[in-house]
């Protein structure tokens, strides 16, 4: 004959109800800031691969460059190579002004890193060459 | 073997007018329902079930009782339907008068359905009885009848008619509760559903970023990404502008007699060394540096001029 008192049992599924609703809410934020997240992580990953593409790509890079210096008036030039782990150094004491013309154009219109340049007019046909590429 | 069938709780006749009864605190109790606290009909309908008979019920008294919450109820007996009408709070009123601990009653029914074979009169106090009139109970002075038995209720065989009382029934309507219950059990439920739908969402979208980072080869923490992101971004932004410095220098509008004789790229700063370049040729080189937004300094190197350029 113990019976629960209707209020109290409307009470608790108010209590409930209250409950589920600051749990949704909740949800429902995580569920923004993980849109939100995503987006930026998507958008980071895209940019991510196509820098990593053009300046963390040694093997693509050392191909390209070498692709360059064995064209055959740029080989004529007998640059002075130095390669070593993550980088190489171009020189020349003396380079005629066609060929660095040549050369740095390549150079400048690729993806590379260039960390170190030095060109110093010796004549008018002639200029002397440092450089220094990483990647 | 015999034990069973014998009362393992007490039977009590419940009257407002008498107090003459065994009741022991915590003790299981089954009440009989004096015919004074219910309002009884015997009638024939045209339907066949219980269920359908109780949806009439409220109708079928309708005009008969005085304006109170009644509760209904009503069995089969024979090929009619004994129909009752009774008020849960005037029961629980008379109970807690009479100091009857809900939590000791077992079970409540009418004196209708427990006193059905009935023949002889039952005195329920000094002054009533009780009898069967056209089948029904009803209280009568006892003077009026000829003689009445004193009311026996130790081997009384209980039927299986017993009522529910609804303590809150005087509160709140029963279907309104339901209706206001179900709304309520409605709204959890949609919101248990629009959390198991928006945490499926979360978990998608979990996995949809694990596929990213697998699919771009990313680094384990968004910590670390970010920070090679920078360091690349960087080398982007210095070789462009490098490049950009060096196609603007390379297209100055040089005089006959001006020449770039050196170009040298370190430490983040370009320098230009431009020659044949006097104080008055000096302004269109500057323009254009001006022009393009460059952080420069110049300095006066023998005849020419020294531009020294923060990328």
């Amino acid at each position: 004959m113990n019976q629960v008192n209707p209020l109290h049992i409307g009470a608790l599924l108010l209590v409930v109800i209250m409950f589920l609703f600051f749990k949704l809410s909740g949800v429902k934020e995580e569920l923004v800031d993980a849109k939100v997240s995503f987006g930026t992580s998507e958008k980071l990953a895209i940019d991510l691969q196509a820098l990593k593409s053009v300046y963390a790509n040694k093997k693509k890079s050392k191909i390209s460059i070498n692709r360059i210096l064995a064209q055959s008036s740029i080989r004529a030039a007998k640059l002075i190579l130095k390669r070593d782990k993550n980088s190489i150094r171009i020189s020349s004491a003396s380079i005629d002004t066609r060929t660095l013309n040549s050369l740095m154009g390549k150079i400048l219109n690729g993806s590379y890193n260039i960390v170190a340049l030095d060109i110093k007019k010796l004549n008018e046909t002639k200029a002397s060459l440092k450089m220094e590429i990483k990647w | 073997m015999f034990t069973r069938f014998k009362h393992t709780t007490n039977v009590l006749f419940l009257d407002a007018k008498s107090s003459d009864f065994a009741y022991e605190k915590g003790k299981k109790v089954d009440i009989i329902l004096s015919p004074r606290m219910y309002w009884v009909k015997k009638m024939t309908l045209p339907v066949s079930s219980v269920r359908e008979v109780k949806k009439l019920l409220p109708s079928l008294f309708e005009d008969s009782l005085p304006a109170a919450h009644y509760s209904y109820t009503a069995y089969k007996s024979g090929e009619e339907f004994l129909l009752f009408a009774y008020e849960d709070k005037k029961v629980f009123e008379l109970l807690a008068d009479k100091d009857i601990s809900s939590a000791d009653i077992a079970s409540i029914r009418f004196a209708q359905s427990e006193f059905d074979s009935l023949e002889n009169a039952l005195s329920i106090n000094a002054q009533e009885s009780m009898y069967k009139d056209d089948g029904l109970l009803v209280l009568v002075p006892t003077t009026w009848v000829k003689e009445s038995q004193v009311m026996a209720l130790e081997n009384l065989k209980l039927s299986k008619h017993t009522i529910k009382l609804q303590q809150f029934g005087h509160i709140v309507d029963k279907k309104s509760l339901y209706k206001i219950g179900a709304i309520l059990v409605v709204l959890a439920l949609i919101l248990l559903v629009e959390i198991f739908v928006a945490s499926s969402k979360l978990s998608g979208i979990e996995q949809a970023k694990e596929a990213l980072f697998s699919k771009y080869k990313l680094q384990a923490t968004m910590m670390q990404n970010r920070s090679t992101y920078t360091k690349y971004s960087k080398i982007y932004e210095r070789e462009t502008k490098l490049r950009a410095a060096i196609a603007l220098f390379l297209s100055m509008p040089l005089q006959a007699n001006q020449k770039i004789t050196h170009l040298q790229y370190k430490s983040k700063k370009l320098f230009v060394v431009i020659s044949g370049v006097t104080q008055a040729s000096i302004q269109p080189l500057l323009s254009k540096l001006q022009a393009n937004k460059l952080k420069y300094t110049t300095a006066h190197q023998g005849t020419g001029m020294k531009v020294e350029v923060s990328l």
